[in-house]
Protein backbone atom coordinates (compact mmCIF):
# COMPACT_ATOMS: atom_id res chain seq x y z
CA UNK A 1 0.00 0.00 0.00
CA UNK A 2 1.15 3.51 -0.73
CA UNK A 3 2.30 5.60 2.15
CA UNK A 4 -0.37 8.14 4.01
CA UNK A 5 0.02 11.71 2.20
CA UNK A 6 0.35 14.93 3.88
CA UNK A 7 -2.59 17.07 3.88
CA UNK A 8 -1.60 19.16 1.40
CA UNK A 9 -0.31 16.75 -1.15
CA UNK A 10 -3.62 14.60 -0.61
CA UNK A 11 -5.52 17.85 -1.49
CA UNK A 12 -3.73 18.48 -4.32
CA UNK A 13 -3.67 14.96 -5.79
CA UNK A 14 -7.18 14.30 -5.34
CA UNK A 15 -8.04 17.64 -7.45
CA UNK A 16 -5.49 16.48 -10.22
CA UNK A 17 -7.35 13.12 -10.02
CA UNK A 18 -11.58 14.83 -10.22
CA UNK A 19 -9.72 17.00 -12.74
CA UNK A 20 -8.20 14.30 -15.21
CA UNK A 21 -11.45 11.77 -14.60
CA UNK A 22 -13.44 15.06 -15.61
CA UNK A 23 -11.37 15.24 -18.79
CA UNK A 24 -11.78 11.86 -19.48
CA UNK A 25 -15.16 12.60 -19.65
CA UNK A 26 -16.09 9.18 -17.73
CA UNK A 27 -15.22 7.28 -15.13
CA UNK A 28 -15.35 7.50 -11.12
CA UNK A 29 -12.84 8.28 -7.90
CA UNK A 30 -13.81 6.76 -4.87
CA UNK A 31 -13.23 8.16 -1.29
CA UNK A 32 -13.25 6.40 1.76
CA UNK A 33 -12.87 7.52 5.13
CA UNK A 34 -12.93 5.01 8.39
CA UNK A 35 -11.26 4.57 11.51
CA UNK A 36 -7.63 4.21 11.87
CA UNK A 37 -7.77 1.44 14.59
CA UNK A 38 -4.02 -0.12 14.24
CA UNK A 39 -1.49 2.23 15.43
CA UNK A 40 1.28 3.84 13.26
CA UNK A 41 3.61 4.88 15.72
CA UNK A 42 5.47 1.54 17.45
CA UNK A 43 5.82 3.62 20.61
CA UNK A 44 2.03 3.70 22.30
CA UNK A 45 0.08 0.10 22.77
CA UNK A 46 -2.39 -0.04 20.06
CA UNK A 47 -5.66 1.70 21.21
CA UNK A 48 -8.02 -0.73 19.13
CA UNK A 49 -6.78 -4.32 19.93
CA UNK A 50 -9.34 -6.38 20.33
CA UNK A 51 -10.57 -7.96 23.75
CA UNK A 52 -12.44 -10.77 23.09
CA UNK A 53 -14.51 -11.22 26.20
CA UNK A 54 -16.00 -7.97 25.57
CA UNK A 55 -17.97 -7.62 22.42
CA UNK A 56 -18.22 -3.57 23.01
CA UNK A 57 -14.18 -3.01 23.38
CA UNK A 58 -14.19 -0.67 20.66
CA UNK A 59 -17.37 1.55 21.57
CA UNK A 60 -15.33 4.02 24.79
CA UNK A 61 -11.40 4.66 23.51
CA UNK A 62 -9.27 6.07 26.04
CA UNK A 63 -8.36 8.50 23.67
CA UNK A 64 -9.76 9.94 20.40
CA UNK A 65 -8.18 8.10 17.46
CA UNK A 66 -7.26 9.66 13.73
CA UNK A 67 -9.32 8.55 10.97
CA UNK A 68 -8.23 7.51 7.39
CA UNK A 69 -9.11 9.02 4.16
CA UNK A 70 -8.25 7.30 0.98
CA UNK A 71 -9.19 7.91 -2.65
CA UNK A 72 -8.41 5.97 -5.50
CA UNK A 73 -10.09 5.96 -9.64
CA UNK A 74 -11.13 2.24 -9.65
CA UNK A 75 -9.39 1.40 -11.87
CA UNK A 76 -7.59 -1.92 -10.32
CA UNK A 77 -8.19 -4.30 -13.96
CA UNK A 78 -8.00 -3.11 -17.82
CA UNK A 79 -10.39 -4.40 -19.81
CA UNK A 80 -8.29 -7.40 -20.68
CA UNK A 81 -8.40 -8.28 -17.13
CA UNK A 82 -4.72 -7.66 -16.32
CA UNK A 83 -4.12 -5.89 -12.88
CA UNK A 84 -3.35 -1.95 -13.99
CA UNK A 85 -0.12 -0.60 -12.98
CA UNK A 86 -1.25 2.97 -13.11
CA UNK A 87 -3.98 2.93 -10.61
CA UNK A 88 -4.12 5.69 -8.20
CA UNK A 89 -4.33 5.30 -4.90
CA UNK A 90 -3.90 7.99 -2.56
CA UNK A 91 -4.44 8.04 1.38
CA UNK A 92 -3.87 10.23 3.82
CA UNK A 93 -4.41 10.68 7.76
CA UNK A 94 -6.39 13.02 9.86
CA UNK A 95 -5.87 13.34 13.32
CA UNK A 96 -8.79 13.88 15.50
CA UNK A 97 -8.01 17.74 16.07
CA UNK A 98 -8.24 18.47 12.18
CA UNK A 99 -11.26 16.89 11.33
CA UNK A 100 -13.04 19.97 11.04
CA UNK A 101 -10.06 22.15 9.30
CA UNK A 102 -9.92 18.69 7.08
CA UNK A 103 -13.06 18.80 6.00
CA UNK A 104 -13.59 22.35 4.95
CA UNK A 105 -11.04 21.82 2.57
CA UNK A 106 -12.63 18.65 1.55
CA UNK A 107 -15.34 19.74 0.75
CA UNK A 108 -13.90 22.86 -1.41
CA UNK A 109 -12.08 20.01 -3.49
CA UNK A 110 -14.53 17.81 -4.15
CA UNK A 111 -17.12 20.96 -5.41
CA UNK A 112 -14.55 21.92 -7.49
CA UNK A 113 -13.88 18.50 -8.27
CA UNK A 114 -17.03 17.41 -9.37
CA UNK A 115 -18.53 19.57 -11.91
CA UNK A 116 -20.71 16.94 -14.30
CA UNK A 117 -23.09 16.96 -11.49
CA UNK A 118 -26.52 18.88 -12.29
CA UNK A 119 -26.29 22.48 -11.33
CA UNK A 120 -28.97 24.12 -10.06
CA UNK A 121 -31.47 25.39 -12.86
CA UNK A 122 -31.82 28.56 -13.79
CA UNK A 123 -31.80 28.61 -16.98
CA UNK A 124 -35.60 28.76 -17.60
CA UNK A 125 -35.88 31.70 -15.13
CA UNK A 126 -33.34 33.84 -17.19
CA UNK A 127 -34.20 32.65 -20.72
CA UNK A 128 -38.17 34.05 -19.47
CA UNK A 129 -36.67 37.45 -18.57
CA UNK A 130 -34.85 37.64 -21.60
CA UNK A 131 -37.83 37.25 -23.72
CA UNK A 132 -39.90 39.84 -21.38
CA UNK A 133 -36.89 41.81 -22.33
CA UNK A 134 -36.82 41.76 -25.89
CA UNK A 135 -40.53 41.91 -26.09
CA UNK A 136 -40.65 44.80 -24.09
CA UNK A 137 -37.81 46.63 -26.48
CA UNK A 138 -39.65 45.39 -29.99
CA UNK A 139 -42.91 47.61 -28.30
CA UNK A 140 -40.39 50.44 -27.79
CA UNK B 1 -29.36 -3.53 1.00
CA UNK B 2 -30.98 -0.23 2.41
CA UNK B 3 -31.57 2.70 -0.14
CA UNK B 4 -32.33 6.01 2.13
CA UNK B 5 -34.56 9.09 0.23
CA UNK B 6 -32.72 11.95 1.90
CA UNK B 7 -29.26 12.71 2.70
CA UNK B 8 -30.45 13.37 5.95
CA UNK B 9 -32.12 10.37 6.82
CA UNK B 10 -28.74 8.82 5.21
CA UNK B 11 -26.85 10.68 8.01
CA UNK B 12 -28.88 9.85 10.62
CA UNK B 13 -28.69 5.79 10.10
CA UNK B 14 -25.26 6.19 9.63
CA UNK B 15 -24.76 7.62 12.77
CA UNK B 16 -26.10 5.12 14.53
CA UNK B 17 -24.25 2.40 13.19
CA UNK B 18 -20.85 4.47 13.47
CA UNK B 19 -22.11 3.85 17.19
CA UNK B 20 -22.64 0.60 17.02
CA UNK B 21 -19.72 0.10 14.85
CA UNK B 22 -17.14 2.59 15.23
CA UNK B 23 -14.01 0.37 13.99
CA UNK B 24 -15.08 -1.48 11.66
CA UNK B 25 -17.29 0.71 9.57
CA UNK B 26 -16.49 2.33 6.85
CA UNK B 27 -18.29 4.84 4.13
CA UNK B 28 -17.67 5.25 0.42
CA UNK B 29 -17.98 8.33 -1.23
CA UNK B 30 -18.23 7.95 -5.41
CA UNK B 31 -18.29 10.19 -8.01
CA UNK B 32 -19.04 8.00 -10.83
CA UNK B 33 -19.31 9.91 -14.72
CA UNK B 34 -20.97 7.40 -16.90
CA UNK B 35 -19.50 6.52 -20.19
CA UNK B 36 -21.58 7.47 -23.42
CA UNK B 37 -20.62 4.82 -25.24
CA UNK B 38 -20.74 2.45 -22.78
CA UNK B 39 -23.80 -0.15 -23.70
CA UNK B 40 -25.24 0.15 -20.16
CA UNK B 41 -25.75 3.50 -20.34
CA UNK B 42 -27.34 3.38 -23.61
CA UNK B 43 -29.86 0.85 -22.03
CA UNK B 44 -30.45 3.49 -19.50
CA UNK B 45 -31.62 5.97 -21.37
CA UNK B 46 -33.67 3.98 -24.25
CA UNK B 47 -35.50 2.13 -20.36
CA UNK B 48 -36.15 6.14 -19.47
CA UNK B 49 -37.09 7.43 -22.79
CA UNK B 50 -39.90 4.03 -22.94
CA UNK B 51 -40.92 4.90 -19.71
CA UNK B 52 -41.33 8.86 -20.58
CA UNK B 53 -41.52 9.46 -24.20
CA UNK B 54 -41.80 13.55 -24.27
CA UNK B 55 -39.57 14.37 -21.63
CA UNK B 56 -36.37 12.43 -22.36
CA UNK B 57 -36.60 12.49 -26.43
CA UNK B 58 -34.87 15.99 -26.45
CA UNK B 59 -32.77 15.16 -23.32
CA UNK B 60 -29.05 16.49 -24.62
CA UNK B 61 -26.27 13.64 -24.59
CA UNK B 62 -24.21 14.69 -21.92
CA UNK B 63 -23.30 12.05 -18.95
CA UNK B 64 -25.29 13.13 -15.87
CA UNK B 65 -22.86 12.09 -13.24
CA UNK B 66 -24.09 10.81 -9.97
CA UNK B 67 -22.65 11.10 -6.40
CA UNK B 68 -23.43 7.69 -4.26
CA UNK B 69 -22.46 7.87 -0.85
CA UNK B 70 -22.50 3.82 0.61
CA UNK B 71 -21.49 3.00 4.48
CA UNK B 72 -20.55 -0.43 4.96
CA UNK B 73 -20.07 -2.49 7.98
CA UNK B 74 -18.36 -5.53 7.07
CA UNK B 75 -18.97 -7.26 10.57
CA UNK B 76 -22.61 -6.95 10.44
CA UNK B 77 -23.30 -6.82 6.66
CA UNK B 78 -25.02 -3.71 6.92
CA UNK B 79 -25.21 -0.95 3.91
CA UNK B 80 -26.88 2.03 4.00
CA UNK B 81 -26.71 4.20 0.29
CA UNK B 82 -27.70 7.22 -0.36
CA UNK B 83 -27.77 8.83 -4.05
CA UNK B 84 -27.90 12.11 -5.96
CA UNK B 85 -27.01 14.07 -8.99
CA UNK B 86 -27.49 17.25 -7.43
CA UNK B 87 -23.88 19.35 -7.60
CA UNK B 88 -25.44 21.78 -4.97
CA UNK B 89 -25.60 18.52 -2.10
CA UNK B 90 -22.03 18.00 -2.57
CA UNK B 91 -21.06 20.70 0.18
CA UNK B 92 -23.35 19.67 2.75
CA UNK B 93 -22.71 15.92 1.90
CA UNK B 94 -18.91 16.80 2.72
CA UNK B 95 -19.93 18.41 5.86
CA UNK B 96 -22.01 15.35 6.97
CA UNK B 97 -18.85 13.27 6.28
CA UNK B 98 -17.33 15.33 8.82
CA UNK B 99 -19.58 15.15 11.21
CA UNK B 100 -19.36 11.57 10.92
CA UNK B 101 -15.89 11.47 11.42
CA UNK B 102 -16.32 12.67 14.67
CA UNK B 103 -18.12 9.70 15.73
CA UNK B 104 -14.50 7.35 13.74
CA UNK B 105 -12.32 9.50 15.56
CA UNK B 106 -14.18 8.85 18.84
CA UNK B 107 -14.76 12.90 19.62
CA UNK B 108 -17.51 14.45 21.63
CA UNK B 109 -21.00 15.26 19.37
CA UNK B 110 -21.50 18.94 19.17
CA UNK B 111 -24.92 18.72 17.74
CA UNK B 112 -26.12 22.53 19.63
CA UNK B 113 -23.18 23.78 17.74
CA UNK B 114 -24.22 23.41 14.21
CA UNK B 115 -27.50 25.39 15.18
CA UNK B 116 -25.34 28.05 17.00
CA UNK B 117 -23.69 30.87 15.28
CA UNK B 118 -20.31 31.30 14.46
CA UNK B 119 -18.74 33.60 16.77
CA UNK B 120 -20.54 31.08 19.31
CA UNK B 121 -18.87 28.12 18.27
CA UNK B 122 -15.38 29.69 17.87
CA UNK B 123 -14.54 29.89 21.61
CA UNK B 124 -16.13 26.09 21.99
CA UNK B 125 -13.12 25.35 19.31
CA UNK B 126 -10.34 26.79 20.96
CA UNK B 127 -11.39 25.18 24.26
CA UNK B 128 -11.00 21.52 22.94
CA UNK B 129 -8.16 22.40 21.42
CA UNK B 130 -6.36 23.50 24.77
CA UNK B 131 -7.17 20.71 26.36
CA UNK B 132 -5.93 18.20 24.05
CA UNK B 133 -2.45 18.19 24.20
CA UNK B 134 -2.53 17.08 27.66
CA UNK B 135 -5.02 14.29 26.84
CA UNK B 136 -2.01 11.93 25.54
CA UNK B 137 -0.01 11.43 28.32
CA UNK B 138 -2.62 10.99 30.93
CA UNK B 139 -5.20 8.55 31.57
CA UNK B 140 -8.05 10.35 32.33
CA UNK B 141 -8.13 12.26 29.11
CA UNK B 142 -11.41 11.45 28.60
CA UNK B 143 -13.12 12.35 31.66
CA UNK B 144 -11.36 15.59 31.08
CA UNK B 145 -12.55 16.06 27.57
CA UNK B 146 -16.19 14.92 28.64
CA UNK B 147 -16.31 17.91 31.11
CA UNK B 148 -15.15 20.10 28.79
CA UNK B 149 -17.67 19.17 26.17
CA UNK B 150 -19.99 19.58 29.47
CA UNK B 151 -19.34 22.89 30.08
CA UNK B 152 -19.80 23.60 26.64
CA UNK B 153 -23.32 22.52 26.71
CA UNK B 154 -23.79 24.26 29.81
CA UNK B 155 -22.30 27.94 28.48
CA UNK B 156 -24.89 27.30 25.42
CA UNK B 157 -27.48 26.62 27.50
CA UNK B 158 -27.15 30.01 29.84
CA UNK B 159 -26.85 32.08 26.66
CA UNK B 160 -30.66 30.74 25.44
Amino acid sequence: MSKALSQDEFFTQLATLLEKTQQKGHGSVFLTQKRLSHDTSAKSPPPGTKVADDPLWDLNPPNPLPILIRATDGDSQSKDKVKNKNKVKLSTVVQPDDIEAFFARYAEVCKAGMQSLKKRDRSKRKKDKSKKKKTGDEKK
Amino acid sequence: MVLLETSQEWQTQTSRLLQARPTTTRITTKYNIPNLESERYEKKLNKKRKRDDEKEADAPKVPLATLELKTYDPESGVVLKFKTNRAAEVGRLITSLGTLGRYMAALPVKEEAQDVAMEDAEPAVDETKDTTPAAPSTNDAKPQQGGGGGGNKKKKKGKK
